[in-house]
C-alpha cells in the first residue's frame, strides 16, 4: 500500500507524472504474485486448499498465511519463505522507478525524507511503511482516538483490500463534526455500544465498491448500488461484531440504511477514514457511542 | 432440484443467491424482501427450501423462522447470516433452523447446503 501512498506523494510534489506512476504500478502487478499462487506453484498447497483459504479470508479478518498455518496446510517457516519469494512491494516499486529512469536512488531517499518531514512520521514509523506490510502501514493512518475505532477502521480497510480492490490506499483518518457528501450507505450496531458505520461518497465514487462487490455495472449511485455498498458494510460490521463477541461484548446489527441524495453528515466528532481507489476518494464513516444525522 | 424461496431485504444478496442456485439447477419460485412477506409467500407457495436472512426490517429472520416452523415443523429453512451474529444463530438453532450460510457468499458452500437440504 505504501507504494501507492508514496507514489501519489511523488506526483503531488511534481517529481513524477501521474502517467509515469500508473506505468510503475502496472509493472509491479506483473511481478507481484499472490501468496496462494506461489504456495501452489511450490507444491506446498493444492489449488483447492488455496481457494479454501482465500474464501475463508472473506469471512475472517486474518491473513492468508495465518489461516493456512491454522488449517495445517503450511508451517510458519514455509509462510516466511513464501513471503520472501513474494517480495516487498515497496522495494519493487523503488526498483521500477530506478529501472525506468524516472528517479535515482538518491532522489528517492530525498523524497522519502521530505515525505517523512511533511507527515511527521518517526524513523520507526518509516520502517513500518517501507516494510511492505499492510497491517504495519495501516496502523499509522488510523485515528488512534479509541481502541474500538482503530479496530473497526483496521477491519474495514483490510476487508476492502481483500474483497474490493487490492490497489486501494488510505489517507490519515480524522475526527470531524460535519462532512459534505452526496450519498451514503450505513448500518447501525446496537448493544453494549451504539455504533454507526458505513461508506459515503461524492458523485459516483461509491461505484468503486458497488460494482465489484455485486459484480454489476451500475452507472450511477442509485438505491441498488447503495444496497451493494450496504451489503459490503454488513460484512465488515459482522467481522467487527465477531471480534467484539470474542471479548464478551454483545452487538446486534440492524438493517442498513441508504441515502441516495444526501448533502452532509453531522455529528459529534465522528471518524472519517479516506480510502483512495481508481483515482476516486471514498470515506469510511464511523461514529462510536455518538449519534450522527444525514441531511 | 429444489424449489426455493429467497427471503432477504438486500437486492444484491437475492441476486447473488438466485444466480448461484439457478446455475446449479435449482428453481427460485419467488423472492420476499422482509420476514412478513416471506412467511406469507411460504404459506402460499410451499417451497422445498427457504433461505432466510437474519437481519431484515419489519419482521426479522429469527421471528420469521419461528412463524414458518409453527406453520410447518418439517419445513427446511436455511438461515443467511453475516459473521458476528453468534447470539442470533443460537436463537435460530433453538427455533429449528436447519442450516446456515455466511455472507459474503461462497458458491460451493451454498450449493452443498442446498443440495443437502433437497436430498
Amino acid at each position: 500500500m505504501f507504494d501507492q501512498i508514496f507514489g501519489n506523494y511523488l506526483v503531488k510534489t511534481g517529481r513524477i507524472t501521474k502517467e509515469q506512476l500508473s506505468d510503475v504500478i502496472e509493472s509491479e502487478s506483473k511481478v507481484r504474485v499472490k501468496l496462494g499462487l506461489i504456495a501452489v506453484a511450490e507444491k506446498l498447497m493444492t489449488t483447492e486448499q488455496a481457494d479454501e483459504v482465500n474464501n475463508l479470508q472473506a469471512i475472517r479478518d486474518r491473513r492468508f498465511g495465518d489461516i493456512a498455518v491454522e488449517k495445517g496446510y503450511l508451517t510458519e517457516a514455509q509462510v516466511g519463505s513464501l513471503l520472501k519469494k513474494q517480495g516487498n512491494i515497496y522495494m519493487i516499486f523503488v526498483q521500477n522507478l530506478i529501472d525506468k529512469g524516472l528517479m535515482t536512488l538518491e532522489q528517492v531517499d530525498e523524497a522519502l525524507k521530505s515525505y517523512q518531514d511533511q507527515q511527521g512520521f518517526t524513523h520507526s514509523d518509516m520502517d513500518d511503511l517501507v516494510s511492505g506490510d499492510v497491517d504495519r502501514t495501516v496502523r499509522l493512518f488510523l485515528p488512534s482516538n479509541t481502541e474500538l475505532c482503530d479496530k473497526h477502521c483496521g477491519i474495514a480497510i483490510r476487508t476492502f483490500l481483500r474483497i474490493i480492490n487490492s490497489g486501494a490506499y488510505v489517507s490519515k483518518a480524522y475526527l470531524t463534526d460535519t462532512l459534505k457528501i452526496d450519498n451514503f450507505a450505513m448500518q447501525q450496531l446496537a448493544g453494549d455500544h451504539n455504533i454507526y458505520a458505513g461508506f459515503a461518497g461524492i458523485g459516483n465514487s461509491l461505484l468503486t465498491i458497488a460494482n465489484p462487490f455485486a459484480d454489476e455495472e451500475f452507472e450511477t449511485v442509485d438505491l441498488d448500488a447503495l444496497d451493494a455498498v450496504g451489503e459490503f458494510t454488513n460484512c465488515i460490521n459482522g467481522l467487527f461484531a465477531s471480534e467484539l463477541g470474542n471479548e464478551g461484548v454483545d452487538m446486534d446489527m440492524l438493517p442498513p440504511a441508504f441515502y441516495e441524495k444526501a448533502s452532509r453528515i453531522t455529528g459529534n466528532q465522528f471518524c472519517v477514514f479516506p480510502i483512495h481507489v481508481e483515482e476516486q476518494e471514498i470515506f469510511f464513516i464511523l461514529a462510536i457511542d455518538s449519534i450522527i444525522s444525514v441531511n | 432440484m429444489a424449489k426455493i424461496l429467497i427471503v432477504d431485504d438486500s437486492r444484491t444478496s437475492r441476486k447473488m443467491l438466485r444466480n448461484i442456485l439457478e446455475s446449479n439447477g435449482h428453481e427460485i419460485i419467488d423472492e420476499a424482501v422482509n420476514g412478513q412477506e416471506g412467511v406469507q409467500k411460504f404459506q402460499a407457495l410451499k417451497p422445498d427450501v427457504v433461505t432466510l436472512d437474519i437481519t431484515m426490517p419489519v419482521v426479522d429472520g429469527v421471528e420469521a423462522l419461528k412463524m414458518i416452523k409453527a406453520l410447518d415443523p418439517e419445513s427446511k429453512v436455511v438461515m443467511v447470516t453475516a459473521a458476528g451474529q453468534k447470539s442470533k444463530m443460537i436463537e435460530c438453532i433453538k427455533a429449528g433452523a436447519n442450516e446456515f450460510l455466511t455472507k459474503p457468499f461462497e458458491q460451493q458452500e451454498i450449493v452443498d447446503v442446498i443440495n443437502k437440504m433437497s436430498n
